[in-house]
């Protein structure tokens, strides 16, 4: 038993080895950058892949490979700093109305089935007039819809949990509330609703970029994944390589962000 | 009953994948279902074999794609008279031609005395139902358009009289309407037999080569031969119009050979089509669809005249290869009204200008004025290359130490363009209706103009009021070309590019109004497959 | 508290939350740069003056002040009627019916196609984890959700029109134009719900109870469909209805692509035109639906899993 604990461990350290990787190339684009990321060329339009532009240009000329790296550091950060606050606020609310129920479960899950109903669009050029624009502006408007999805699954597991023995018991040991959830209902419920999390991964990538005509997004000329997908997307049959970097990008991120997920959860389980 | 019929489609389609998904994963106890599932694909297979085999003989229809489609197909409503002559089924009094000049259509001639004109019908335009179009249901057309639509509703206050049965005279009062011959070319201002039109949003009858056969609301648009066409014969038996909006189907369907032409190519898939020139006949003109940006007065003059000294629009068209030129004039450089001189791009002769204007260049290389750097807000759009524009612009004034910040706005009109908070604002808007300049000059230059950034002109002024009351078209052009260089002069718009109205054919099909420059135009008698 | 009483219930929470959404969305696309007859008359490219727009916003009774005109629509919803188009002055509600027809028979089709190919592969992969099918799966499934849906559906588009040639790029509303867009769909959503199938099974493999049942020789394959699928199933139905949600609210760039004439074109356009009237129709139906659908789930969930009635 031991000795796949420390198989695993070494799985783990591996992943986070990956996942530090692809922060630090994030972080560092600057430098690694073989070209300035925004530098435009009318002579160098769509240029297929070569030694000096690894990944080609795009159709204005610039180096695909220097904006893969230089988008990295905003759609991660922007990324996961969604995924993660929604995550969190979901799954609190969703534990809190799984385990008191009543009327706060009433109300929180209609806000939820408010927030949901309203069409993204609409959310997103309400936020936009009001915040005037940004990265940030394109997060709340994701936000605002994303943390129902977590609520929901959470509460889901928390009914079914929430009269189980153990639970029983840590009442009867005079256990508050808000201990239980913590210390009891959340170790159990984490793993399935941070599943879902890590799968959202790439569709809020896309999204992110999905809103960049109403100025919720990143300011341009600044590269970042999900706007080169879209924009690759005009010329596909001319320059499929603005399109695929990108999103090899994108699928590696989520590969590894799932792989230390699934191989942390495995471990945890092994207790 | 049709609903009944979609859904059992879906679970054939989900049959069809469980098979598919069976036999790549190769999967274990599915094997009925994979049978169904290929009997499924190969009835596909063969009707769609058959709808393109269909295509290829028999009846001449010309299959094109619109990126637009309408709930209605009223003439004279909102802006859907474009798409009633697109179709081919609506005519208006004059056309606009290739050149931007206005010609007979169902009008011979339109001649003014004073602020009176005199409208002469040619002989026998009738419509497709045979009746004869006189000048008494001109008059009723004119004033329905006036009622259905605030945009004419000036109709309303001319006089408007039926002199014999082809004769209209129109008195406008005491406004002289010099271009009464262009605005009657409007495709909104279309002939309907008003008498007789039952139902005027899904078939309204008109004069055009060609009258609906189905019309489908926001959908496909299927017009056939108008047996009666008072023009003579008609080249082809039908067309349709299938409502595609997005660039990828229709360059992927013009591939597969289902479609015959279409136009407002984009310039990507132009260069798709374009290697293949045996196989596709591109045709691209100069259009009527200005980009240009305008310059908040509040700037300094000599920053201003930087600015634009600075952008090189050129350059620009370079990265817009195909899909738009360099502008030379807000107008399309074949009319009369385009001549008017643009300085060249001279960037030590902007850089001195800033030098001038007090500006010292910074560490950073950007100039800077008492601490304070030059910096300028670009407000744009994200729709019609804007976005591109704006972003090699910012590179561009980079270069000789100009800042830029760039805003993107989802409506412009109700935001920058109302507020006027920028320095730079980018837009674009077609510059020319109808073959005179009057339009675009009014909208841009006039006074209260949301589309100016508080230029104004004594003289200017007095040269605009010139242009309102003469009716002779030479002259008309030469106050225009000096109304648009005073404001080139005083450096109130940078004029960039103007969109290439671009079509796409197959070898054999012509007529699709590929030589217009306008984008109201598209089949008429004429068209060939 | 017996069923009919929850029904009761959930329909005074239902009108509740109607009428504040449809409030919300009103003063939202008020508060929203642009109105709808600056965009209509703007839509072609050319500048309108200042008074044709003021007059045809007089017609439109646009000028009145927003409560009013809220107050009106909401008295017009009560009597079945959703008012007409600010765009283009047709009746709303039998457009807004056709574009959710349309929009659910290509939902319906679509969770179909993914359900059957993630629960067996999500099955399989939680009872074989760490196997070679578990990360192929995994890859798939990684992919799926990383590409964007016009990709996907461009790819397909290519792959079967084009290289195949089986369907026709220009399909009609029928089963030609229904497979790609359908599968486009399904794609993506296959992806998540075989990763989350997948850990609502390992999670439940992992429980007590299962190691009882092995324990006392209850043969696998009835653990894995009696008690494992049956237990995690509630939560699988929490997903699922919270795709379906978003489902019937249309793929606008799905519909364009096929041209398939359903709710989410429908309603970007609304948007995009400032149509009010369409787009609080719209908002209108989502709620209802995704009351709806919550409350099955949680109706399933309560009949499935009786512990966590309280």
């Amino acid at each position: 038993m031991s000795k796949r604990k420390k198989r695993q461990k070494i799985k783990i350290i591996i992943a986070t080895i990956f996942a530090l990787i692809v922060v630090v190339v994030g972080a560092l684009a600057n430098f690694i950058a073989p070209h300035d990321p925004n530098a435009t060329n009318a002579m160098l339009m769509r240029k297929a892949p070569s030694a000096e532009y690894l990944f080609g240009t795009d159709n204005m000329g610039r180096c695909v490979l220097s904006r893969v790296l230089d988008g990295a550091r905003i759609t991660l950060a922007s990324t996961f700093l969604l995924v993660a606050i929604s995550f969190l606020v979901g799954i609190i609310i969703g534990m809190l109305c799984g385990y008191y129920g009543g009327i706060v479960d009433t109300i929180l899950m209609r806000i939820a089935d408010l927030m949901l109903a309203f069409p993204q669009m609409v959310v997103a050029i309400a936020v936009a007039g009001i915040l005037g624009g940004g990265i940030f502006g394109a997060m709340i408007a994701l936000g605002i819809t994303m943390w129902t999805g977590f609520a929901r699954l959470a509460r889901s597991h928390t009914l079914s949990i929430k009269n189980e023995p153990y639970i029983t018991a840590a009442k009867l040991n005079g256990k508050n509330g808000m201990q239980i959830i913590f210390g009891h209902i959340f170790p159990n419920i984490v793993e399935n609703v941070l599943v879902n999390a890590l799968t959202q991964i790439g569709t809020t990538m896309i999204g992110l970029a999905g809103l960049s005509f109403l100025g919720l997004g990143v300011t341009a000329p600044q590269a970042e994944w999900g706007s080169m997908i879209s924009e690759g997307r005009a010329y596909l049959q001319l320059a499929p390589w603005v399109v695929i970097f990108p999103a090899i990008a994108i699928i590696i991120t989520i590969i590894i962000f799932n792989y230390l997920g699934d191989v942390v959860m495995e471990y945890r389980r092994m207790d | 009953m049709k609903l009944s019929k979609k859904v059992l489609a879906a679970f054939m389609a989900a049959g069809m994948i469980f098979g598919m998904a069976a036999c790549g994963g190769g999967g274990t106890s599915t094997g009925s279902s994979a049978a169904g599932s290929s009997a499924a694909g190969s009835s596909a297979a063969g009707s769609a074999a058959a709808g393109s085999s269909a295509a290829g003989s028999g009846d001449k229809i010309l299959k094109a794609a619109a990126s637009f489609a309408y709930a209605s197909l009223d003439v004279h409503k909102e802006s859907y008279g474009w798409y009633t002559s697109i179709y081919g089924v609506s005519e208006s009094l004059f056309k606009v031609d290739d050149n931007s000049k206005v010609v007979s259509c169902l009008a011979k001639d339109a001649v003014a005395e004073g602020n009176k004109w005199t409208i002469t019908l040619n002989d026998g335009v009738a419509f497709s139902n045979g009746n004869k179009l006189t000048a008494e249901i001109v008059i009723k057309n004119l004033k329905r358009a006036a009622e259905v639509n605030k945009k004419y509703a000036k109709y309303a206050d001319y006089k408007m009289e039926a002199k014999d049965e082809k004769t209209v005279v129109i008195d406008t009062g005491d406004k002289p309407v010099p271009t009464m011959k262009n605005d009657l070319a409007d495709v909104t201002l279309g002939m309907i037999d008003i008498d007789n039109t039952k139902d005027f949003d899904n078939n309204p009858i008109c004069t055009g080569p060609f009258v609906i056969k189905e019309f489908k609301p926001k959908g496909d648009v299927t017009v056939a031969k108008n047996e009666k066409y008072w023009g003579g014969s008609v080249a082809l038996d039908g067309a349709v119009f299938y409502y595609m909006q997005e660039d990828d189907p229709k360059l992927l369907a013009m591939q597969s050979g289902e479609l015959d032409c279409y136009n407002s190519v984009s310039a990507d898939a132009m260069a798709v089509y374009q290697k293949e020139p045996d196989k596709y006949k591109v045709v691209s003109i100069q259009g009527s669809r200005l980009q240009f940006y305008i310059l908040n007065q509040k700037l300094d003059a000599k920053v201003r005249e930087a600015i634009n000294l600075t952008v090189d629009k050129d350059a620009m068209a370079e990265f817009l290869k195909g899909s738009v030129s360099p502008a030379t004039s807000p107008f399309a450089s074949t009319t009369a009204y385009s001549k008017v001189n643009i300085p060249k791009v001279d960037t030590a002769k902007a850089k001195s200008l800033i030098e001038e204007a007090g500006y010292k260049l910074g560490s950073d290389g950007i100039y800077e004025k008492g601490g304070q750097k030059l910096k300028l807000k670009v407000c744009y759009y994200a729709a019609r290359s804007l976005d591109k524009l704006a972003v090699l612009m910012q590179e561009q004034l980079k270069a000789i130490g100009i800042d830029c910040e760039l805003k993107v706005e989802e409506d412009a009109d109700a935001t920058y363009i109302k507020t006027k908070d920028y320095d730079i604002a980018w837009y674009c808007m077609i510059s020319d209706k109808t073959g005179d300049p009057q339009y675009f000059i009014d909208t841009t230059l006039a006074k209260d103009s949301n589309y100016n950034g508080g230029f104004t002109n004594a003289e200017m002024d007095k040269l605009i009021e010139e242009l309102h009351s003469e009716t002779d078209s030479a002259k008309r052009a030469e106050l225009a070309n000096k109304i648009i260089q005073i404001a080139i002069d005083g450096n109130a718009f940078g004029y960039t590019g103007i969109f290439n109205h671009t079509t796409v054919l197959k070898p054999g099909v012509s007529g699709f109004a590929e030589n217009s420059p306008y984008d109201f135009y598209g089949i008429d008698a004429k068209t060939t497959k | 508290m017996n069923v009919k009483k929850q029904i009761l219930k959930k329909i005074i929470e239902l009108i509740i939350l109607l009428v504040v959404l449809s409030f919300l969305t009103f003063m939202l696309m008020y508060l929203a740069p642009g109105d709808p007859v600056e965009k209509k008359l703007s839509a072609q490219g050319t500048a309108i003056s200042q008074e044709v727009l003021e007059a045809e916003r007089e017609r439109l009774g646009l000028n009145r002040p927003v409560l009013v005109r809220y107050a009106e629509w909401f008295a017009g919803v009560l009597h079945g009627d959703f008012g007409v188009s600010m765009t283009d002055e047709m009746p709303v509600g039998p457009r807004l019916a056709a574009g959710l027809s349309n929009t659910m028979v290509l939902a319906l089709s679509s969770l179909i196609v993914a359900l059957i190919v993630s629960i067996p592969l999500g099955i399989l992969s939680a009872v074989k984890q760490n196997s070679i099918l578990d990360h192929i799966v995994k890859l798939l499934s990684f992919i799926g959700n990383a590409l964007p849906n016009f990709l996907i559906s461009v790819l397909m588009m290519y792959l079967f029109c084009i290289v195949f040639r089986v369907f026709p790029v220009v399909a009609n509303n029928s089963f030609n134009g229904l497979f790609l867009p359908a599968i486009s769909l399904a794609i993506p959503m296959a992806g998540r719900f075989t990763r989350q199938i997948r850990a609502e099974i390992i999670s439940q493999l992992d429980s007590d109870y299962v190691t009882g049942l092995r324990t006392r020789g209850v043969k696998e394959k009835d653990v894995l469909l009696r008690n494992v699928f049956h237990n995690a199933s509630p939560h699988i139905f929490t997903i699922i209805a919270l795709q379906i949600g978003t489902l019937m609210g249309g793929s606008v760039i799905i519909e364009n692509i096929f041209r398939w004439p359903g709710i989410g074109r429908l309603v970007m356009e609304a948007i995009n035109g400032r149509d009010y009237t369409t787009i609080s129709g719209f908002v209108l139906i989502m709620g209802t639906i995704y009351v709806v659908i919550n409350f099955l789930s949680d109706l399933l969930q309560q009949s499935m899993d009786p512990r966590s009635i309280s």
